[in-house]
């Protein structure tokens, strides 16, 4: 355990776009630039805000915001449908530009990422990460277009660098060293500490500790023992002090989809149309990584349950004794467990677990009928990826395209 | 809500190639109703897989509206698809 900062030279840089979504939206539509923009999942004013722009935010719109609230703060603020294939673009490009620099690159999402410049060649660490910093800010504008803005932070570890790229939105480059650590975190709240939400911020509170400042001179045993009581603790008290502690490749461990009803008033035949639908594209993804799965699990949430918010979740799992691939046994196992969801259903979740590589999967009693099966799901999905998703899938789902869209992947870059 | 209108228009199209980060530029097109649109500025090009197939997408202004022309790169024909962002 380090109980000093880390002095070593930041080799560590997060590019992080800010207000993607609506800023690629102003750079392609050129008129939408300087007003105030939101992109939203459907051209409805009940439809949550996804991303708003600078103009926006400074008017008061923030993400989450019905489309219909936020127009009442700002009345001559546009709604644009999401368009993913943009963004897509725009992420291989930026990730294009940070593979120029370092083999070691990272996206963490589709809007942001690392590079680490710990093992790039010296001649382009020699030329100094400030001048690369801004050397990949004028690459996104002559590359991507003159309205695309990015933040940039230095640091020692991932922690500190997205830190440093939220300090001057939305065009910022910030570097943080052992030398301006105190002083960073001296303007800073807890809440801005990236993993610091309200649930830890309680946490820290109940021992006293109301600032980052408090947070970094916290000994280890306080985190570890009265804080958090794990070993997060401990992480913690590293990461603060700018040693590197997020370093880990994380493994897929589900695979799912989460859909909101175009209508309430769907039957349930609809609905089970719409599930579905979610289960072809739920098997079209996992097996897309060579993947089968054991378990799978099926929520929703419901509405008018008369206030009591306790009782407005309902989801059921099921672990199967062999490994699974097909959308029909996918389908197939959701709807028996769908059928016992409650009334008044609003969204549908569904994600397959208990994952493992194809290739691994147990010698069956059923063998030459699995192979049977994976020769015809094999064969559709040579045909959807020749010719697009969705154009061989079950004719339950014929109607339901227009409705069950992809939308933007937030989290997970892996369908990029 | 801002107005877009969709469509599917097959349009006539000047377009400039030369070497650069931007190999391909449509200059001006005009629409079926014989209009023509001489275009100011390109916003964003890129590209989407319409199964196997590429398609180019433009997104681009006459400085009046924003329009998103469509080059389909197997066929090797060019469709408007959008118009927006008409502000008086």
């Amino acid at each position: 355990m380090n109980d000093k900062y880390n002095t070593a030279t930041p080799l560590v840089m997060h590019i992080d776009l800010n207000s993607c979504f609506a800023t690629v939206e102003q750079q392609a539509r050129v008129r939408l630039r300087g007003k105030p923009v939101v992109v939203v999942n459907r051209r409805t004013d009940m439809t949550m805000i996804v991303t708003a722009s600078y103009e926006a935010k400074a008017m008061g719109v923030k993400l989450g915001m019905r489309l219909r609230d936020a127009k009442l703060l700002c009345p001559e603020l546009v709604g644009v449908e999401s368009d993913p294939a943009k963004y897509k673009y725009v992420y291989h490009k930026l990730l294009d530009i940070m593979n120029d620099y370092s083999a070691h690159v990272t996206m963490k999402s589709i809007d942001e990422g690392v590079i680490d410049f710990g093992e790039a060649p010296v001649a382009i660490v020699e030329r100094g990460l400030e001048n690369i910093g801004r050397e990949i800010k004028q690459r996104l504008r002559d590359e991507i277009g003159i309205a695309m803005r990015c933040n940039v932070g230095i640091a020692t570890n991932r922690f500190l660098a997205k830190m440093a790229a939220s300090l001057h939105k939305p065009d910022g480059l910030d570097i943080i060293t052992d030398e301006n650590l105190r002083e960073v975190y001296s303007t800073l709240k807890l809440q801005d500490l990236t993993g610091i939400a309200g649930r830890n911020e309680h946490r820290l509170n109940a021992i006293g500790i109301m600032t980052p400042l408090q947070f970094l001179d916290a000994s280890p045993q306080v985190l570890h023992d009265m804080v958090f009581q794990s070993i997060n603790g401990d992480y913690w008290h590293q990461r603060l002090r700018g040693w590197e502690v997020d370093d880990v490749e994380t493994t897929v461990k589900r695979v799912g989809r989460q859909y909101v009803l175009d209508s309430f008033t769907l039957s349930f035949d609809e609905i089970l149309q719409r599930l579905h639908h979610l289960c072809e594209s739920v098997g079209w993804r996992m097996r897309k990584q060579g993947l089968s799965a054991r378990g799978i699990y099926v929520g929703t949430r419901t509405f008018n349950m008369e206030g009591d918010k306790r009782r407005n979740y309902w989801h059921a799992s099921y672990v199967s004794m062999s490994p699974f691939f097909s959308d029909g046994t996918i389908y197939s196992l959701a709807r028996h467990l769908f059928v016992n969801a409650p009334p008044n259903i609003r969204d549908i979740n569904i994600h397959v677990y208990l994952l493992q590589e194809t290739e691994e999967t147990q010698v069956s009693l059923f063998a030459d009928q699995i192979a049977r099966e994976r020769s015809v799901v094999d064969a559709i999905d040579e045909l959807n990826d020749r010719y697009g998703e969705h154009t061989i899938h079950s004719a339950d789902t014929t109607k339901t395209s227009p409705f069950v869209k992809t939308k933007i992947p937030f989290g997970s870059t892996r369908y990029l | 809500m801002n107005d877009e209108l969709f469509m599917n228009e097959r349009v006539d199209v000047v377009a400039k190639f030369s070497s650069g980060l931007n190999p391909l530029e449509p200059v001006k097109f005009r629409r079926a109703s014989g209009r023509e649109i001489t275009v100011k500025e390109i916003g964003l090009r890129h590209p989407t897989m319409q199964g196997k197939r590429m398609v180019h997408v433009f997104d681009v202004t006459d400085g009046a509206a924003d329009y998103r022309l469509e080059l389909d790169s197997e066929r090797l024909v060019w469709h408007l698809t959008r118009e927006g962002d008409r502000w008086v």
